[in-house]
């Protein structure tokens, strides 16, 4: 086969022949190509300095890279946790049913479709979320697979073929604010864009359309917030294209009606609050002070989402009129860089990444460092399932995060930043570079900055899919160009960091609470929280809440208020059994312990950690076991493999979890698997590893006796595929949708007769037990 | 100089030296696999791990500098525990034959491939010589031992056993049919005298390998000629006894002195005892005889201790029926062999612990892929058919013995997985898994051959052949537990190692990547 190669001369002439170009080259081939032809890499390797040796190898490490072409569509199966929880994997299976890929093939024969598992999508409140190329779909049962693909061959040719003015008056009657977080815009935001542009233009109105980050609700998406000049905002969520026209017009036209339907549909909330389907849902208008609503936003306090909804992600205007830039401006032109070092230091910040190491201090390490340079970078190689802050902040908040880099450069004496940024985040890498493209323009970047003589370079650094990436070391050795292997720290980047200079490595969160910190004085910072764990922490709420979304608390706050206040308790009347914490670093936490305030000690204490901030709520209808046995087969997956114990002792650990489970378990496997993560805690070389036992070890500590369930041939929830049989009840009514929705044939069709599952027949994919409308359907 | 402190001790290292070089210059003896001066450094192995005396966190000794005032545990019950779980869990991926099955199985443990190489390039007599390591009597046993090698033989699996017994048998015979009989090399006297009671099979491989060691030996046995079972229970039809008594004129020849038709009563066992500095008893199952004797007996035989065959702490030991009543004459020969080595220990005043079983990797059942893989480094041919009087020709005996599939490692001699396997006495089954993955061999290379499912990713032969600018190389490919070590965009390993094949083979820490030799 031989490809056209006139691309990669190109490529290679563009982005430079050293080795550290690596990984933007190999992105560029891929982007052209749909994947990574062999005569491709052997090309590069002619042209540059790039060894046959590096190029497959790094190539072969991230999970970015393909090596066949993929299908013509890319269908994405989220796994993430709170996609996992509500039965992701079935959904997988089932797609792949539908598809007819068998066994590990993941393309269809006529190269249509390739289908993977994606580790989040950042729509957890969507959860079972599916996405075809740019459509994403929420709420996936089983049952529908078939229709999403439907509906998908039918949607692909539609778009673009309208085109938008946008309205501007100088007269403005309002402003239409709408979401553009990935959950909005996941939940069909972008349509109702459009139908917002069509109305205004349509019905000529002077209204401004505004596009603003996550709000935080995400359970409520999509959300469209009418601001009527001089009037009270109102919110409307779960809105759809074709409601549009008609909110408009109630808002733009006598009031006094208004009023009356508002109030009409907020008692309706209750019953639809629980996003539980998406079918069928109409749009509810939401008064901001209502008592649910104001619960989602009152025990909050933002700090990281300062002005969440309120602003424009890429308008510099907006975030100067908030206060943008004035504390970059106060302390640059201070001239003292220490006095940032101490103000930090005073409001008792630590890193928002999970370690919780205090962040004045390690600005301080970097900048009593000398050396002709130092770099800083912004850690958002977020890859937790479960977890989006990074992701939010990052397309929400991008002139803030720009802000709190710079000042950290100015504070340490570095001179060029890096946002590192998973590829799999493309929203939020082309609002970064927009922002600081802007920042350029208005001289925040640059070779002589606010006119002091300050000089700062940052550019976008795209991650290629790879979560031990999250770790420090590893990231470097990313940005080198090098396999994401994370080495021994001593040295500590602060030491010698990227190419060997001290570097400062912060999480994107710390970033973006830098700038409020220094322009509120540290006080207002040090004032909440606990003594420990100052300030606010964000996270990505989901699971089993009535409201899911992503909070930003005040340290300190109990996991019962998160999930009772703010989450709104457990959806569909089920009981709290656990918050898993921290995603594959972190551990569950049993409802007994529910009042363990949320503090990096508190939650140690308690077998779970800060982590990046996912927040998994659990019902009693979970698997412990199958959590335990799911995170680890993340973090497994996502073992570099570089150190014995974890390479190899997490791939044991899960195959007792998974023997386990399968019903093959025995008393000994319990102790083994508790020798295997107490080593593999101790004796890794890097904090994948030395964590990645977290989950089983908390699990074993608080929910044994499920452990000893399965290993005596039940699974209590009958979650555990092979240790439960689905059998319908005598409840059923013969309406024959089991029958229909069964792609086994196990279920003979036999209209207003009970139904019966041939269990033999039955392959568990759930169809039956998500269609039955009298729950008729059970596992025993 | 910087002061740190190791086990309690302080000590003066040089500064800017790592922790685990510290240790090594100061007579710390700290296992590594993947560290390797003057290449990058790579933190992989871990079982160099050493204890932080202060924080108690554990941290691999190869990849800290010293620091003045460090305190290390390097060596108590946990670090030991920390090392031998890394290697089980190394072992537990590590998918090879350290010795082949045959050899493992064989009750003398003989090196069975190697004698089967040689014999395979027409090297009698060096066969001969590999065998006369564990195997006294070979044209006998080449005529009566019932082979529990071969039922351990891999070629089991796809045809029929490679008739090792017979190949054996050869080498003995080609060389009782010399003009000159091999004599191996005897170690220089020790001028002790040892007493073997009873010149059956155990008797006389104890007498063989004492005398070997440089003892004085003399036999002392009942019947008019020395043999044994050999010569009373067994047809002369299978073993002619002029075959027997060739191979026993060789242990004459060695030196040791026969004393026939004497009968080993209480008084003479005593005065043996007395006269002599050792006294082994390989006279057959008699335990009310024994008990006279003065010995604690149990239910089978006399009562010994473990792997030494030694009576309590006495200059006292016991081999053969004299133990448990055994009718194959292979074992009752292996330990005639181990006992030398005890007594051998006793003699030289060291402890007396037996001679050593070193650890074995072992995979079990080749799977139906694998029997290719084995094949490379053999023949399909079938089996050659022989009759058991006649035994097989020199041209037989070649092409039998190159049906072997050579299932031991090349890298048994300096393999440290196997070395620290030992050490720590690690357990391969610990932490072992249903699944396995199969073993492939790449032998198309001139000098080395490859198994990549040996390997236990340390990189070292990734950095080795990156440093010397190999044009492919060998690098990691994917990631986590299913990362592989190969030649870039899937080129040969002849390309791959074109500069620096042997210095990789050398470095490799096990026999992933071995030296064809």
């Amino acid at each position: 086969m031989s490809t056209d190669l006139s691309y990669i001369d190109a490529i290679v002439e563009s982005l430079g022949k050293e080795q550290r170009y690596v990984i933007p080259i190999l992105q560029s081939i891929q982007k052209r190509y749909n994947y990574l032809p062999e005569d491709a890499l052997r090309r590069v390797c002619e042209l540059t300095e790039i060894t046959p040796a590096q190029i497959v190898g790094v190539a072969s490490f991230y999970a970015q890279f393909r090596f066949k072409p993929a299908g013509k569509h890319l269908i994405k199966v989220c796994v993430g946790t709170a996609c996992h929880v509500k039965g992701s994997e079935q959904v997988f299976d089932a797609l792949k049913r539908a598809l007819n890929l068998k066994g590990n093939a993941d393309t269809t024969d006529s190269g249509s479709y390739t289908v993977e598992k994606v580790n989040c999508l950042g729509c957890c409140t969507l959860a079972p979320v599916v996405q075809i190329d740019s459509i994403t779909y929420g709420h996936v049962t089983t049952g529908q697979v078939g229709n999403l693909i439907r509906d998908f061959e039918e949607q692909k040719d539609t778009t673009g073929k309208k085109r938008f003015r946008n309205a501007e008056g100088e007269e403005i009657e309002g402003e239409i604010r709408i979401g553009l977080g990935s959950c909005c815009v996941a939940s069909g935001s972008e349509e109702i864009r459009k139908a917002v542009l069509d109305s205004i233009e349509r019905n000529n109105l002077n209204v401004k359309l505004k596009h603003v980050g996550c709000v935080g609700m995400c359970h409520q998406v999509p959300l469209v917030e009418i601001v009527p000049l001089n009037r009270e905002p109102f919110l409307y969520s779960k809105v759809q294209a074709a409601d549009v026209e008609q909110i408009i017009s109630k808002h733009f036209q006598p009031k006094g009606f208004l009023r009356k339907t508002g109030f009409r549909l907020l008692n309706l909330l209750d019953t639809f609050l629980d996003d539980s389907r998406w079918e069928g849902i109409q749009r509810y208008a939401l008064d901001t002070r209502e008592k649910h609503v104001s619960s989602f936003l009152g025990k909050q306090k933002p700090i990281a989402t300062e002005f969440r909804g309120q602003i424009n992600p890429v308008d510099m205007e907006e975030y100067r009129e908030r206060g943008g830039f004035t504390a970059l401006q106060k302390y640059i032109l201070n001239g003292d860089p220490s006095r940032i070092i101490d103000e930090l230091k005073r409001s008792g910040i630590r890193g928002r990444g999970g370690a919780g190491f205090p962040t004045g201090k390690k600005w301080e390490l970097v900048a009593a460092r000398k050396s002709d340079r130092k770099y800083v970078i912004c850690n958002g190689d977020e890859g937790d399932p479960g977890a989006f802050m990074d992701r939010m902040l990052l397309e929400s908040y991008p002139y803030r995060i720009i802000e709190g880099i710079i000042i950290a450069g100015y504070a340490t004496g570095a001179d060029e930043g890096f946002f590192y940024i998973r590829a799999e985040y493309p929203l939020a890498v082309s609002r970064v570079q927009t922002a600081i493209d802007r920042c350029y323009e208005e001289g925040y970047l640059g070779e002589n900055i606010l006119g002091t003589g300050f000089r700062f370079n940052l550019s976008i650094y795209q991650g290629a899919g790879a979560f031990v990436c999250g770790e420090e070391t590893a990231l470097i050795a990313s940005i080198e160009g090098n396999r994401g292997f994370p080495r021994i720290r001593p040295p500590f980047p602060a030491d010698k960091g990227l190419w060997g200079k001290p570097t400062l490595v912060n999480n994107t969160e710390t970033f973006a609470q830098i700038a409020y910190i220094l322009r509120h004085q540290s006080d207002s910072f040090n004032s909440i929280g606990t003594s420990g764990s100052k300030g606010t922490k964000v996270f990505a709420l989901a699971g089993k809440v009535a409201r899911g979304g992503l909070i930003e608390v005040p340290m300190g706050i109990t996991i019962r208020e998160v999930v009772m206040e703010i989450g709104g308790g457990i959806a569909n009347g089920r009981a709290f059994k656990a918050v898993q914490i921290g995603g594959p670093s972190g551990g569950c936490v049993p409802s007994w312990l529910a009042d363990t305030p949320i503090d990096y000690e508190s939650l140690s204490e308690v077998g779970a950690m800060m982590g990046s901030g996912g927040l998994v709520v659990l019902d009693d209808t979970d698997c412990m076991v199958d959590i335990a046995k799911y995170f680890l087969s993340f973090t497994q997956n996502e073992s570099c493999g570089k150190c014995t114990f974890c390479r190899i002792g997490t791939k044991r650990m899960l195959e007792i979890l998974e023997k386990i489970t399968e019903g093959n378990g025995q008393e000994s496997d319990l102790e083994t698997l508790e020798v295997l993560a107490e080593w593999t805690r101790k004796g890794s070389l890097c904090g994948l590893g030395k964590t990645a036992p977290n989950p089983v070890l908390s699990t074993l500590k608080y929910f044994r006796e499920e452990y000893m369930a399965h290993i005596n041939g039940t699974c209590p929830t009958g979650k555990c595929k092979d240790l439960i049989k689905y059998y319908i009840t005598e409840d059923c009514i013969g309406c024959t949708l089991c029958a229909q929705s069964c792609p086994a044939d196990a279920i003979a069709f036999k209209p207003l007769e009970r139904h019966v599952i041939d269990t033999e027949r039955c392959i568990k994919c759930d169809s039956c037990r998500q269609v039955c409308p009298e729950n008729a359907v059970i596992t025993r | 100089m910087i002061k740190i402190i190791v086990d309690n001790k302080e000590i003066s290292v040089r500064p800017g030296i790592r922790v685990i070089d510290a240790l090594r210059e100061n007579g710390i003896e700290v296992p590594s696999m993947c560290y390797m001066t003057g290449i990058d450094h790579f933190t992989s192995c871990m079982v160099c791990l050493v204890r932080d005396g202060k924080t108690g966190n554990f941290y691999p000794s190869c990849s800290h500098m010293v620091e003045e005032g460090m305190v290390i545990i390097s060596e108590d019950e946990e670090v030991r525990e920390s090392r031998k779980i890394a290697l089980e869990l190394l072992l537990s991926e590590h998918v090879g034959d350290c010795e082949a099955p045959c050899q493992i199985a064989c009750p003398a443990h003989m090196n069975i491939p190697l004698m089967n190489r040689l014999l395979a390039e027409g090297k009698f007599d060096e066969a001969l010589r590999v065998v006369k390591q564990d195997i006294a009597l070979p044209a006998v046993l080449g005529r009566i031992c019932t082979a529990p090698c071969e039922g351990a033989c891999r070629r089991r699996t796809i045809d029929e056993p490679v008739s090792i017994c017979l190949l054996k048998r050869f080498a003995g015979d080609h060389d009782l049919a010399g003009d000159r009989k091999y004599l191996p090399f005897r170690e220089s006297p020790k001028n002790k005298r040892v007493a073997v009671i009873g010149a059956g099979p155990a008797g006389l491989s104890a007498a063989y390998y004492l005398s070997v060691r440089g003892y004085d030996c003399e036999v002392y046995d009942r019947n008019r000629m020395p043999g044994g079972s050999l010569r009373k229970e067994v047809d002369a039809a299978v073993l002619p006894e002029e075959v027997l008594d060739a191979e026993i004129q060789v242990i004459r020849d060695l030196g040791v002195t026969f004393h026939q038709d004497i009968r080993v009563d209480a008084e003479r066992f005593r005065e043996l005892h007395g006269h002599f500095d050792a006294v082994l008893i390989a006279a057959g199952n008699h335990n009310d005889e024994y008990g006279k004797w003065g010995l604690n007996t149990v239910r089978t035989g006399l009562e010994t201790s473990g792997d030494t065959f030694r009576i309590g702490d006495t200059g006292i030991f016991a081999v053969g029926s004299a133990l448990r009543p055994t009718r194959l004459a292979i074992r009752a020969l292996g330990q005639g062999k181990e006992v030398a080595f005890s007594i051998d220990q006793l003699l030289t005043g060291r402890q007396v612990t037996g001679e050593p079983f070193l650890f074995n990797s072992r995979f079990g059942k080749l799977a139906p892929e694998e029997f290719e893989e084995y094949l490379k480094e053999s023949v399909p041919d079938a089996r050659v058919a022989v009759s058991h009087n006649r035994g097989f020709s020199r041209e037989e005996v070649i092409r039998e013995a190159a049906r072997c599939m050579h299932c031991d490692c090349r890298g048994i001699p300096d393999c440290k997985l196997r070395i620290y396997a030992d050490q720590y006495g690690a357990s391969q089954k610990r932490f072992g898994s249903d699944s396995r993955k199969l073993v492939g061999k790449q032998i198309q290379h001139d000098a080395v051959i490859f198994e990549p499912s040996k390997c236990i990713k340390c990189g070292i032969c990734v950095r080795l052949t990156s440093a010397h600018k190999e044009e492919f190389g060998l690098t990691f490919i994917g990631r986590g537990f299913d990362v592989e070590v190969g030649v870039p965009f899937g080129e040969s390993l002849k390309k791959g190692l074109r500069k620096v094949a042997l210095k990789v083979a050398d470095a490799c820490p096990t026999g992933a990547i071995s030296r064809k030799v």
